[in-house]
C-alpha cells in the first residue's frame, strides 16, 4: 500500500464520483403536436440524479470504513450544476470539480465520458463510481464509455461490493434479470456503475453543508477540453404510444371512485 | 450475391455481400439468450426500412437491404444451439466459442466482438438491452469509435432518416436518434420486436464455428448467485395492487394493504424504489430485476411507469392506473386511467366498493385520517 500525493493531499485511496444534475421529472410539462412530436418544458427545479446519490453514499461509506480515503466529485453541466457538488460535499465528499458547459448545452454521453476521462487522467484515482443511468436522458453510457477511454476494467448494475484489504481488487455482485447476481472480481483501479438499492443515501449533514456553501470548486470550462466521441443526433421527441385502451375516467373524485367500483363489480372482482 | 445490374457478371462473382447488420447473443450452458429472436425481428425491420429509404441515408445505410444480416453467438459450447437458431430463422450464424467465454464478462465479450467487427465492418451491431448488452455496448462503442444508442424500442423514419426511438425523461417522451457514423452499436429492448417464423424458410446458411483462444481478462467471473427473493407468489396472483413513488410516505402503505384486502386473492407489489426504501420486500418487486407478472387485474397506484417496471407487468390482462400526473407513462400502459392522488382516491374507492358490496355500514373512518 503506497501513500500518494494527489492534488497536494496524502491518501491511500482516491475515489472519483461522477454526478449529474437533472430536472424534476414530475414537474416537466410535455406538449404534443398533431404530428405526434413532443416538446418539453422544464421547471426551474433541479436535483442530483437519484441514481448518483447511491454512488456518493457508497464513496462516503468507504471513506468512513478506513483511514486515508479522499473523495472528489465531478459533474458536467451549466453553472447551476454546482448545487449538486455542494450536496455531495454535504454528504461527505472532500472536493468537487465542475466541468462547465453553456446553459443549454446537451453534450451527449460520448462527449461527457471523454471530458470526464480527460480530467480523470490528471488524478490517480483507484476507484470511479457513478449511477447506473441518469433520470433524464436514461442512456447509462457515460460510466462504461469513460472506463473504456481510460482503459479501466468496469462493471455496471453493481448491487454489492467489497474492496480487498490490500486495496488490490474489488469483489462485486451485479444484479441481472429476475434478481440473480453475477459475482465478479475486478482489479483496481476500476469504475463501477451502482444499482439503486445498494445502500441508503444519507441526507447532507448541516455542518458539511455550511462548509460546502463556502467551498470554492475547481471549474474547468469544457470549451478548453478536447471534444471527442462519436455522437448520435437527437432528431426530436415523440409522444409515447398507447399500448392499451387508455380510457380516461372523468368526473368528480367521488364519481370516479364509483365508476371504478362498478367496473370492479362488473368484472366480479368485489 | 449482390444483385447489381450495373456491374458485369465477373465482378459480381468476386463480390462478397456487405454485412450490414450483426446481432450479438451469448450462450450459457447450451442456451442462447432468448432475446436473439427479438433481435432478428429488429434486424429484419431495420433492413426493410433501409431498403425503402435508399438515397436519403448516408453511404453505408444506402446498402441496407442488399447487404446481409448475421448473428454472432458467444459462449463456451455454442454448436448445437447455434444450429438451432440458424434452422429456426434462416439467418447466418457465426458461433464464437472459447473457454474464456464460459461465464459472461464485458471484457471478454468486447474483445471478441471488436475482433469480429474489424473483420466484417458492419454498419450496425445490435444486442439485447439487458444487464449484459447494456454493460458492454457503450464501452465497445467508445473504444472502436462507433456511435451508440441504448434501450431502443422503436424504429421510425423522420426527416428522411432512420431514427432509433427510446425512452427519455422517465418515459414521458420518446427520443428519436439518428446516426451518421460508419458503425452504430444498438441495444434493443427485449419483448418489443416479435419474430414471426416465416411459413417457408430458406435453407439455413451453414453456421460457421470459430474457436477463440488466448482471451486474456483482468476481471474474473466467479459464478452466478440466484436471487434471494422468492417471487413465485406474485407470478400466480390473479390480482396485483402495485404501488410506486406516488405513495409519498411509508405511513400511507397501509392504504395499499387495505385495498389489496378488499380484492380477492390480491397480492401487494411495488416498484423498485419502494423496495429499495424497504417499504416492501424485494420478493414483491415487479420489473426487470424482480418478478414478471400476468394477473387478471393490475392496479397501478402512484406508479410513474418507467420501462424497467413496465417490462415486468406487460402480461397483465387488464390494467387500471391511478396517478396525479396526467402525463405519467403508466397511463400509456393502462386500460383505465384515473387522474387522482391515490392517497385521497383509495379511501373513496373503498367506500364505493363497500356500498356496492352492500356493507356500507363498515367503518372506514380510519381511512380518512391517512393523509400525506
Amino acid at each position: 500500500m503506497e501513500v500518494r500525493i494527489i492534488m497536494g493531499r496524502h491518501s491511500i485511496m482516491n475515489i472519483l464520483v461522477c454526478v449529474k444534475q437533472v430536472p424534476d421529472l414530475e414537474r416537466i410539462v410535455v406538449t404534443h403536436d398533431a404530428h405526434g412530436m413532443a416538446s418539453l418544458a422544464l421547471s426551474d427545479s433541479f436535483a442530483m440524479n437519484r441514481f448518483d446519490e447511491f454512488a456518493v453514499e457508497q464513496a462516503v461509506s468507504i471513506k468512513e470504513s478506513m483511514a486515508g480515503v479522499h473523495i472528489d466529485v465531478i459533474t458536467v453541466g451549466p453553472e447551476r450544476s454546482v448545487q449538486i457538488l455542494k450536496r455531495a460535499i454535504g454528504m461527505g465528499c472532500n472536493d468537487g470539480v465542475h466541468l462547465a458547459t453553456a446553459a443549454n448545452a446537451d453534450p451527449g454521453p460520448a462527449t461527457v465520458a471523454a471530458w470526464i476521462a480527460q480530467f480523470a487522467r490528471s488524478g490517480e484515482y483507484d476507484l470511479m463510481l457513478c449511477g447506473v443511468m441518469s433520470e433524464d436522458s436514461m442512456c447509462g453510457q457515460v460510466g462504461p464509455m469513460a472506463a473504456a477511454l481510460l482503459g479501466l476494467p468496469y462493471s455496471t448494475q453493481v448491487m454489492g461490493m467489497k474492496i480487498s484489504p490490500d486495496l488490490a481488487d474489488v469483489s462485486i455482485e451485479r444484479e441481472i434479470e429476475g434478481g440473480a447476481r453475477e459475482l465478479v472480481d475486478i482489479p483496481l483501479p476500476a469504475l463501477l456503475a451502482l444499482q439503486p438499492g445498494i445502500n441508503r443515501p444519507r441526507y447532507p449533514a448541516l455542518s458539511n453543508m455550511l462548509r460546502a456553501n463556502r467551498h470554492v470548486f475547481k471549474t474547468i470550462p469544457t470549451d478548453t477540453l478536447e471534444t471527442m466521441g462519436v455522437q448520435v443526433d437527437c432528431i426530436g421527441l415523440a409522444k409515447p404510444p398507447h399500448t392499451r385502451a387508455a380510457q380516461v375516467i372523468t368526473g368528480s373524485p367521488l364519481e370516479k371512485a364509483e365508476q371504478m367500483a362498478a367496473l370492479l363489480k362488473a368484472k366480479a372482482l368485489i | 450475391m449482390k444483385q447489381n445490374p450495373a456491374s458485369g457478371p465477373s465482378a459480381e462473382d468476386t463480390m462478397i455481400d456487405p454485412v450490414e447488420i450483426m446481432l450479438v447473443a451469448g450462450c450459457q450452458k447450451g442456451r442462447v439468450d432468448p432475446e436473439i429472436y427479438d433481435l432478428i425481428a429488429f434486424g429484419q425491420r431495420l433492413q426493410s426500412m433501409g431498403a425503402q429509404s435508399i438515397g436519403t441515408q448516408g453511404i453505408r445505410a444506402q446498402s441496407i437491404g442488399t447487404g446481409t444480416m448475421g448473428v454472432w453467438i458467444l459462449g463456451d459450447d455454442v454448436g448445437p444451439a447455434a444450429q438451432d437458431v440458424a434452422r429456426r430463422t434462416g439467418v447466418q450464424v457465426i458461433a464464437v466459442q472459447g473457454k474464456g467465454l464460459s461465464g459472461y464478462l464485458n471484457e471478454t465479450f468486447r474483445a471478441v466482438i471488436s475482433r469480429e467487427m474489424e473483420a466484417v465492418q458492419p454498419a450496425f451491431v445490435c444486442a439485447g438491452h439487458t444487464s449484459r448488452g447494456w454493460e458492454w455496448a457503450p464501452a465497445l462503442a467508445a473504444s472502436t469509435g462507433a456511435a451508440c444508442v441504448c434501450g431502443v424500442d422503436g424504429l421510425v423514419e423522420s426527416r428522411g432518416r432512420i431514427c432509433f426511438q427510446r425512452d427519455v425523461y422517465g418515459g414521458k417522451a420518446k427520443g428519436l436518434y439518428a446516426s451518421s457514423a460508419a458503425t452504430t452499436i444498438i441495444t434493443v429492448q427485449p419483448g418489443v420486436f416479435k419474430f414471426d417464423p416465416p411459413a417457408k424458410l430458406p435453407p439455413p446458411a451453414p453456421e460457421i464455428l470459430k474457436k477463440t483462444t488466448r482471451l486474456v481478462s483482468r476481471t474474473r467471473f466467479l459464478g452466478l448467485k440466484q436471487g434471494e427473493a422468492d417471487t413465485s407468489h406474485m407470478s400466480s396472483a390473479p390480482i396485483i395492487v402495485a404501488v410506486g413513488n406516488g405513495i409519498g410516505d411509508q405511513k400511507n402503505m397501509e392504504l395499499i394493504h387495505r385495498l389489496a384486502k378488499l380484492l380477492p386473492r390480491a397480492e401487494v407489489a411495488g416498484t423498485r424504489i419502494i423496495c429499495d426504501r424497504g417499504w416492501l420486500g424485494y420478493n414483491r418487486q415487479v420489473g426487470v430485476t424482480g418478478a414478471s407478472v400476468s394477473p387478471k387485474l393490475y392496479l397501478a397506484c402512484g406508479i410513474s411507469g418507467a420501462s424497467q417496471h413496465v417490462m415486468g407487468m406487460r402480461g397483465a390482462k387488464f390494467v387500471i392506473a391511478i396517478n396525479t400526473d396526467p402525463l405519467a407513462p403508466m397511463f400509456n400502459e393502462a386500460d383505465i386511467c384515473i387522474v387522482e392522488d391515490m392517497i385521497h382516491f383509495i379511501p373513496l374507492l373503498e367506500d364505493a366498493c363497500a356500498r356496492l358490496a352492500g356493507n356500507a355500514e363498515q367503518d372506514f373512518v380510519d381511512s380518512k385520517t391517512l393523509r400525506r
